[in-house]
């Protein structure tokens, strides 16, 4: 059973890591100002299925790559209460990636529909 | 399971052991910034929470230090350093000359020349600050100066570390290093006092005069002097005259037998230096790693 669950959870991280840089900059291309992480994981928790797909904490990480990628860009700012936040805010090289990835990303799920329906 | 956002954190520290420091730096950041403001979200729903119990949910959705941990160790495997290092196996000599085409080189001997510059503004910005600040303390004003002084320390000690990165391709922190928020002035101040990090951060800006000098002295004279090898005979063919003056006023023509002698010995000793300044680099890296990152 412990095998078999951690199989689907290794599963599901790695659909994850391919996935959560499309989502993450499909959020940021639609957003009009810069979100810092909270917002993200809150509106990914609001608007995704019942059973949260992917911890929160694995989108962070995966900003900053793709900040470092030159798909993002950010600014510290100081909050009211805790923390300085870290904004993201997608660049024009990030748009045309997105329309790059969204494209691969069509393509992939209409083979794995295809594959699946046999 | 955590109390309070500390003992998470600690627990990720423990999680990452084995990962770079400055990674498990960033780690924490992030954390600090996402728990923080979860939490202050779920008192303002509901007020009365304990703290233990908001963060029980806020982690499950989070993740366990565990997971957290291994999706930055994920992430950083993917990501390419700054500079790629280029380890193909060749030969001594291949090695040895290879130094021109290496990125780390390169970057070292910027960051020998940059160093100067910023070695006497780190000095001066350290010495300046800490005798004001300690003057200062007699009057009321002095607090909030020596407050103001301590955290530009780490905020230069930051800026540094992207230096530090980007020229000599040692991972560094890429966050600032976060002192604990909703604390009293005076806690605060003490927390910076106390705290390793921070007397780490100034030993290294006083010690990066000493360094930057030397750096900068080594790079000038041995650039010149590998220069003057390589001309000697072009100066000798251009003016018909010996290159080097004997103290009788008398000057001493090399014969033309020895000019490839002296244009590869000034290339040759460039090419020492080359490899020299890559190692310095790297050692350079080794300690600002040391000494701008906590663990």
């Amino acid at each position: 059973m412990t095998e078999f669950a951690a199989q689907t959870k290794k599963f599901q991280k790695e659909l994850n890591s391919g996935t959560s840089s499309l989502v993450l900059l499909s959020v940021l291309s639609r957003s009009k100002e810069p979100l810092y992480g909270y917002q993200i994981a809150k509106m990914l928790e609001e608007s995704g299925p019942d059973i949260p797909m992917m911890k929160q904490g694995t989108l962070y990480p995966v900003l900053r790559s793709l900040e470092e990628n030159g798909l993002l860009e950010s600014i510290v700012e100081p909050s009211v209460s805790g923390p300085p936040r870290r904004y993201y805010k997608i660049t024009s090289e990030g748009r045309t990636t997105l329309e790059e990835w969204l494209e691969i990303w069509k393509q992939t799920k209409k083979f794995v529909d295809a594959i699946l329906k046999g | 399971m955590f109390n309070t956002i500390e003992e998470y954190l600690d627990a990720l520290k423990i999680e990452m052991k084995d990962a770079d420091a400055a990674l498990v730096q960033d780690a924490q950041a992030d954390a600090r910034e996402h728990l923080s403001t979860a939490l202050s979200v779920a008192r303002e729903a509901k007020p009365e929470i304990s703290e233990a119990d908001a963060l029980k949910k806020i982690i499950e959705g989070y993740g366990t230090p565990e997971e957290t941990a291994s999706a930055y160790q994920e992430v950083e495997r993917r990501t390419s350093p700054v500079i790629v290092q280029t380890v193909k196996p060749r030969s001594l000599l291949g090695r040895f000359f290879g130094v021109y085409v290496d990125p780390r080189a390169w970057g070292a001997l910027l960051y020998m020349l940059i160093a100067f510059v910023t070695g006497i503004f780190y000095f001066t910005w350290a010495v300046t600050g800490v005798s004001l600040s300690i003057s200062l303390l007699i009057f009321i004003f002095g607090f909030p100066l020596a407050l103001l002084f301590l955290l530009s320390v780490r905020g230069l000690a930051l800026l540094e570390g992207r230096l530090v990165e980007a020229l000599l391709g040692v991972r560094m922190p890429r966050r600032p290093l976060f002192s604990h928020q909703g604390m009293k002035f005076f806690d605060r101040l003490k927390t910076l006092l106390t705290d390793k990090a921070t007397w780490l951060m100034l030993v290294y800006m006083l010690l990066q005069l000493v360094l930057g000098t030397v750096y900068f002295v080594l790079i000038v004279t041995v650039l010149s002097l590998s220069l003057s090898f390589i001309a000697i005979p072009f100066l000798q063919e251009y003016s018909q005259q010996g290159a080097m003056t004997l103290n009788n006023n008398m000057r001493y023509f090399f014969p033309v037998w020895s000019y490839p002698l002296w244009a590869g010995g000034g290339f040759l000793l460039w090419t020492i230096f080359m490899n020299i300044a890559r190692g310095i680099g790297q050692l350079h890296g080794r300690m600002a790693k040391a000494l701008l990152v906590s663990e």
